[in-house]
């Protein structure tokens, strides 16, 4: 029974439903369904476009059953036992497609729109308008991603309440009134929001329509598959439809527990990678100049050099669940090795400590629910909109509801306008946590963050981003922070699935579950599944594999789903590594950079065509579905990992997914968080450098290569390289906005024009990773961050100019 | 398909004919009988058609033969790329990509056209709903029937192909299509 309990009857039906409940709501419990076009479940009520009308006995007038909440005894009689109520719809019917062109059959929603589905099943079915209509320039770009059909639309206002409530990106409005009413954008604006795409999703007409789908398919050309987005961790939940085995659109698909309804612009237009015409559906090898092969014959050939060799596995964000297992247990119980990691930056050796925990500790650990319902939430070391938009958007959704939010970041984040930001130099975030610990009274940023998780009573929550790990200290001292108030904490991986290769153990130092393997007790939990782990010292972590690799200790190097050139934080000692490695071997759906080095390539097949399970930053595991048939002969990771192993005269024990399943759940069961050694022991005062700092992360849209061949997404949301510098340092150097600057740090240098604004905190300099004119990891020696110099450079005075001296002296004669 | 089968008027009467003959007692007058329809049968004058030696114009609301894309008086085509006709087909036999109309130079009135138009005559039934999905009268099925094919290609039409007026029947296909 809910809470506050409300009985009413509806068409001579009772039903009982908690006190708030609108009507439309009560309605749908009971299975009868009131024609709707601004009514969203995810939105505040509106009234905008008066088709809901139903009539509630004791009132005059007709009420809108999406604004009017349910009342005890209340009598509610709709279009089914009403007659006023229903001419009331057939009336507002008519009005809606008064103006509207009934262009259906070449409009994008043509066979999945509600006004054409509403109007069939509650309009009156004839028109009465012989007179000319009004009529709009159309599509209006909105932004290389959303074109707007002003004659379609019908005014229900969901689009601008959508950037009013949930994205806080407040693009779209309605401008005039009566018959010229029309939703608009500022002039010169572009929706530049990284959640536009939603605003089409929930567009009840074809008004807001995606420029990359426009007339691409038609609704009943499509079969649709069930999958979770592998863009970022959030794990959203999305629907991707295929057109002849070609993805054509991924749609959010609703989960409260996760993405409520929404998806970020990259999850629903980035979907082009697995159709790239860089795809590979063959196995390679370089003896033949890259020719074609066949499992069959690789297999033996590579078993062959990983028997004798030393070997080093390398892997991406993005694999499985079950392809991260698999290749734990390849690595450490075939080819006996714990040379492993997936990770592409330093982390400190306290923050795997950190990470087991967060891995294993299920009762302290933090969900999208936990976010919405905080009072208190604290982002360390997190930029959530560029790095988990949907988690971005719960922030705000908690913020709505009342939450304070405070944001320790060298970088003004988007949510700027609803929380409070402490501009820390990349670095110091571990003296504000260590004040926060302690409590400090005062009323500076730290205080107010520490009394009032204090006061949260066990329900505020800790985010800190997985930046925060590569210092030795601050992620250790983070959970110090929520051990200490009493709240919840989250370690927010940023790929897809580094939470599931965390929790398989695709580490050097951690097993499956979190296991440390340099604690016996731990090994022998995994060995007694496993037999013996081969390796019993900690391995190398992926920097130390590529120096090693650079050094010519390592043998063959497998590069599984990730691109090293791209994502390693140090670019220079990456190429060295792939250069001297004996035999580098690729598993990927493509070549890409790594075609040069390669020796050979193992076709894996994408997520779209894989089964399996993906773990999102909360720790949820969600299970994927194939959308389509694999390519060619390119199979999921985990049956080449098992394909080697067999091949090596060995086996890992499972031959279908259920099997491998069984063995999982054994060892990634829940457990009880290890006894962890506390070695904080005080900050001791800030270390104030007077050099600058350069940090970097990825942005949310971005050269990455999931992120191929969606261009619309690029245009409307990518920027040019940049760095960003605190005006206080740029005075000092006397630098201007929009200047070019040469940035030199120990590892190479490089010019971008520069942005100088108050939203970096002093001492620092902020260029994103990856975006196009700079790969920012040839500025870094292994970390996100890097001491660096910048100086402009102006035309005539670069290295190549005379300079002023000679000029005065004049030539030699 | 010339007149060589029955025509749908003549089975009623060998069925009806059938059925006398099994109720009664053979008798003299069921023989004289049997052979009065012998010879009307006879000296009836007979249905065969010389195809293809001579090609009767098929019947002038007869649209039983390939389909043909249309065109406005002004060259746009009718087609607007919207795939109706693909949905309401029951043999899956058209394939449509739609496109936008580049506004300065247009294949078609409004925003879309067809990029991609097939129909695949080894699918079609010739049933004709596509004609009835088309909101813009761009489909209609000819009464040109002549259709053969040595391979899979050939029977799926092009949209070049189905914009082209059909030729008149008994057209030599070599000579028409220059294979
Ligand atoms: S554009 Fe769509 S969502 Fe926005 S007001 Fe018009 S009909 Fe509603
Ligand atoms: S928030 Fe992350 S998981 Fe969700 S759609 Fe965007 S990229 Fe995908
Ligand atoms: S005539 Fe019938 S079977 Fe042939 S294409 Fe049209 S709808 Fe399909
Ligand atoms: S032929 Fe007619 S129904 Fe088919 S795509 Fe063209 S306009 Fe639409
Ligand atoms: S749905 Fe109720 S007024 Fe629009």
């Amino acid at each position: 029974m809910p809470v506050d309990p409300i009985t009413l009857t509806i068409d001579d039906k009772e039903v009982t439903v908690p006190k708030g409940t609108l009507i439309i709501r009560a309605a749908e419990q009971l299975g009868i369904e009131i024609p709707r076009f601004c009514d969203h479940p995810y939105l505040a009520p509106a009234g905008a476009c008066r088709q809901c009308y139903v009539q509630v006995e004791g009132q005059g007038k007709l009420q809108t059953s999406c604004t009017v909440a349910v009342a005890p005894g209340m009598v509610v009689r709709t279009q089914n036992t009403s007659d006023a109520a229903r001419q009331a719809q057939v009336a507002n019917l008519e009005f809606l497609l008064l103006n509207h062109p009934l262009d259906c059959p070449i409009c994008d929603r043509g066979g999945e729109c509600p006004l054409q589905d509403q109007a069939l099943a509650f309009g009156p079915g004839e028109s009465r308008f012989i007179d000319a209509k009004r009529v709009f320039p159309k599509p209006v770009p909105l932004s290389p991603l959303v074109g707007l059909d002003r004659e379609r639309c019908v005014l229900c206002a969901r689009c601008t309440r959508f950037c009013d409530e949930i994205s806080g990106d407040r693009f779209l409005e309605l401008f005039a009134r009566s018959a010229g009413e029309r939703v608009s954008i500022a002039a010169g604006e572009d929706f530049r929001s990284p959640f536009s795409g939603n605003t089409i999703q929930i567009c009840p007409v074809g008004a807001l329509t995606a420029t990359p789908y426009r007339f691409v398919a038609r609704p009943f050309d499509l079969t649709s598959g069930d999958s979770v987005c592998q863009h970022c961790s959030a794990g959203c939940n999305v629907r991707v439809d295929v057109r002849r085995g070609e993805v054509v659109r991924v749609l959010a698909r609703e989960n409260p527990d996760v993405n409520d309804a929404w998806i970020c612009d990259k999850g629903r237009f980035a979907y082009r990678h697995a159709d790239a015409p860089g795809r590979i559906t063959t196995p390679l090898i370089r003896d033949r100049g890259l020719e074609p092969a066949s499992f069959g014959e690789i297999l033996p050939w590579l078993a062959e050099r990983c028997r004798s060799g030393r070997v080093a596995f390398l892997t991406g964000g993005r694999l499985m669940d079950e392809d991260y297992y698999a290749l734990s247990k390849l690595a450490r119980t075939v080819v006996g090795t714990n040379d492993l990691d997936h990770r592409r930056a330093f982390h400190g050796g306290l923050a795997e400590v950190v990470a087991a925990a967060a891995v294993t500790d299920r009762e302290r650990s933090v969900t999208y629910r936990d976010v919405e319902h905080a009072p208190v939430i604290l982002l360390v070391g997190l930029d959530a909109e560029q790095e988990v938009p949907i988690l971005h958007l719960r922030i705000r959704k908690a913020a709505a509801r009342g939450a304070k939010v405070f944001v320790v970041h060298p970088r003004r984040t988007r949510l700027h306008d609803v929380a409070e930001h402490l501009p820390t130099r990349p670095g110091h975030e571990v003296f504000v946590l260590d004040r926060i610990r302690e409590g400090v009274d005062g009323e500076s940023f730290e205080a107010r963050a520490a009394a009032a998780l204090r006061g949260a009573g066990g329900s505020g929550v800790v985010l800190v981003g997985e930046r925060l790990a590569e210092h030795p200290l601050a992620a250790d001292l983070a959970l110090a922070v929520a051990s200490k108030t009493g709240s919840r904490f989250g370690y927010v991986t940023r790929r897809a699935n580094d939470r599931g290769a965390l929790g398989a153990g695709v580490h050097p130092s951690l097993l499956p579950g979190g296991r440390r393997l340099g604690v016996a007790g731990e090994r022998a939990e995994v060995e007694a599944v496993w037999g013996s782990i081969m390796a019993s010292e900690d391995g190398r972590d992926a920097q130390e594999i590529l120096q090693a690799c650079a050094d010519r200790l390592v043998d063959v190097l497998f590069v599984i789903g990730a691109d090293p050139l791209r994502d390693h934080p140090d670019a220079a000692l990456t190429r060295r590594a792939l250069a001297n490695v004996g035999t580098l071997v690729v598993q990927s759906i493509e070549l890409g950079d790594l075609e040069p080095f390669a020796s050979v390539f193992l076709p894996a097949a994408p997520a779209a065509e894989k089964d399996g399970h993906v773990t999102d930053w909360e720790g949820r595991s969600q299970r994927i579905r194939p959308v389509r048939d694999a390519l060619g002969i390119s199979r999921p990771d985990w049956e080449i990992f098992a394909g080697l192993a067999a091949a090596m005269g060995s086996d890992l024990g499972f031959e279908t997914l259920e099997e491998l399943h069984e063995e999982m759940a054994s060892l990634l069961a829940p457990r009880a968080m290890p006894e962890r050694p506390n070695v904080w022991a005080g900050a001791g005062p800030p270390q104030w450098l007077d050099d600058l700092t350069l940090f970097t992360y990825p942005l949310l849209v971005d050269e990455g290569r999931l992120s191929d061949g969606a261009e619309e997404l690029k245009a409307a949301l990518e920027d040019p390289a940049f760095a960003e510098m605190h005006p206080v340092d740029a005075e000092k150097r006397g630098l201007a906005d929009g200047v070019d600057v040469r940035l030199t740090t120990a590892a190479g240098d490089a010019t971008v024009p520069l942005r100088v604004t108050e939203h970096v905190a002093a001492g620092s300099v902020f260029v994103p990773f990856n975006q196009p004119g700079l790969a920012a990891n040839s500025l870094l020696s292994g970390r996100s961050t890097a001491s660096v110099t910048v100086a402009a450079v102006d035309e005539g005075s670069g290295p190549e100019a005379v300079p002023d001296a000679a000029l005065a002296t004049g030539p030699a004669a | 398909m010339s007149g060589t089968s029955p025509t749908p008027e003549d089975r009623p009467v060998d069925r009806a004919a059938d059925r006398a003959v099994d109720r009664r007692p053979a008798g003299w007058w069921a023989i004289v009988k049997g052979l009065g329809t012998v010879f009307k049968q006879a000296f009836r004058p007979d249905n065969t058609e010389q195809y293809p030696k001579e090609i009767a114009p098929p019947p002038e609301r007869a649209h039983t033969g390939r389909h043909r894309l249309n065109r406005h008086e002004n060259g746009l085509e009718k087609c607007i790329g919207c795939e109706l006709c693909a949905y309401a087909c029951p043999a899956d036999a058209i394939w449509v990509e739609g496109e936008d109309n580049d506004p300065d130079e247009p294949v078609s009135p409004g925003e879309r056209y067809a990029k991609d138009y097939q129909i695949n005559y080894l699918r079609c039934i010739m049933c004709g709903l596509c004609v009835e999905a088309c909101p813009t009268r761009a489909l209609t099925l000819t009464s040109y029937y002549e259709m053969a094919f040595t391979s899979r290609e050939e029977a799926i039409w092009t949209k070049e192909q189905l914009l082209e007026p059909p030729p008149p029947l008994g057209t030599d296909p070599v000579a028409r299509e220059g294979r």
